[in-house]
């Protein structure tokens, strides 16, 4: 599945959400995050996220769809290939 | 499904922030590690055992390749599916005579229908075709020895290799195969393809339980993973020949992106790109499996054929190679 995370969390802790998602998505903007994942490391991915943010205070996004072709992605300007799997 | 890097560029891995990173000069790419299966690296690339030790948490298989994209090893991080008993079986089929020679059979079997698959749908090669039919059907029932199979294997390869003129490009026209070194374009796809098939059907066993140096067709020397180029002699024809037909026919692949030395020849970094981004997507190309009932990359035919091979050694169900009926 494909997913889309955005995040707003309070400075103190935005460092250790962020260190936490790029291990499971690739960066395309400030507090953007997206990839392809599976159920189960999504589940994995979560709980990571929920030790470390506070429920009162953070909120991070996740828009899921099944297939990443759902998504239709349009970009104006640079698009950065950040998840391109040749380097 | 677990994705697999390829590293064409000079630069480092490193483990940064808790996850890795590929530096090339002064462009740093954070890697999401935990969607990684393994990594082939062309490049030059410098790691240290920082990165190393990171990489072997997620269990990541490093391929290493050299300069002219041959193989050159691999990094395996510590296997964690190990079963004595799979192994001592599948050491019983090498050593007794019948049962290996049967499952030596059944993989030039398997490389020999997907190789007449290639063909059947070309109209140029059809005499060709006939030729490996003949060449097979005369051959298949008076074979006593694996000797004797792998000469017969031989014998259809050379046809069907020959066939290639057909229907290829003129300017990649070949005269015979030709391997260390590869002399022209079209030998050197094909040996750069199937050290890449090699290394990705290394990566499947070694995510089962089979051990990569017993094999069958093959001697299992002590030098090599063997078992690696059993299976993957069904898969060459399927995936690194129709890759290089369509890259070829197509014209995205032309001699620019081949360097010439002395006697040899090789893909250069842009000829690397563009075959490795085909291969992939080839890869990962899906298909309906009737009795799984669910769709099946490629990728995910080599470990299935993995499993068969399990079931096989542990008397389950007989093996049956894989024949593409799509």
């Amino acid at each position: 599945m494909y997913i889309i995370v955005t995040y707003d969390v309070n400075e103190k802790r935005v460092n250790k959400v962020r260190k936490i998602l790029k291990k499971y998505f690739t960066w395309v903007q400030n507090s953007v995050f997206e990839g392809e994942i599976t159920f189960g490391k999504l589940e994995k991915c979560k709980r990571e996220l929920l030790s470390v943010i506070e429920k009162e205070e953070d909120s991070v996004y996740f828009y899921e769809m099944e297939y990443k072709l759902v998504c239709n992605k349009k970009v104006l300007g640079q698009e950065k290939n950040y998840d391109s799997i040749i380097l | 499904m677990q994705k697999s890097l390829y590293l064409t560029s000079n630069g480092r891995l490193k483990r940064h922030e808790n996850t890795l990173y590929f530096e090339i000069g002064d462009e740093k790419r954070a890697i999401d590690i935990e969607n990684v299966e393994q990594i082939h690296i062309f490049g030059e690339v410098d790691l240290n055992t920082k990165a190393l030790n990171y990489i072997s948490q997620y269990g990541i298989i490093l391929h290493f390749y050299n300069y002219y994209g041959f193989y050159t090893g691999s990094f395996l991080p510590r296997k964690k599916n190990v079963s004595g008993d799979v192994v001592v079986r599948q050491a019983l089929h090498y050593l007794d005579r019948e049962k290996r020679l049967f499952l030596a059979y059944c993989f030039v079997e398997s490389a020999v229908y997907h190789m007449m698959r290639n063909l059947r749908e070309r109209k140029e090669a059809e005499a060709f075709l006939i030729a490996i039919e003949d060449e097979w059907e005369k051959g298949r029932f008076n074979i006593s020895n694996i000797a004797e199979l792998m000469g017969l294997e031989g014998r259809i390869r050379n046809i069907y290799y020959q066939s290639f003129n057909q229907f290829l490009p003129d300017d990649f026209a070949m005269e015979k195969r030709e391997k260390r070194p590869p002399t022209n374009p079209i030998n050197a796809l094909i040996s750069f393809g199937n050290s890449l098939i090699y290394s990705h059907t290394l990566s499947q066993i070694y995510q089962t339980q089979l051990d990569p140096s017993i094999s069958f067709l093959h001697e299992p020397s002590e030098k090599r993973f063997s078992l690696s180029l059993d299976i993957s002699e069904i898969f060459k024809p399927l995936i690194v020949d129709t890759v290089i037909f369509k890259l070829l026919n197509n014209r995205q692949l032309e001699l620019e992106h081949f360097d010439e030395d002395l006697n040899y020849c090789y893909l250069n970094q842009e000829g690397k790109k563009i075959f490795l981004k085909e291969f992939q997507n080839k890869l990962e190309t899906t298909v309906r499996h009737r009795q799984l009932n669910r769709n099946v990359s490629y990728k995910g035919f080599i470990r299935l054929e993995c499993y068969k091979l399990i079931k096989h050694f542990i008397g389950d169900q007989i093996y049956s190679p894989l024949r593409a009926w799509w």
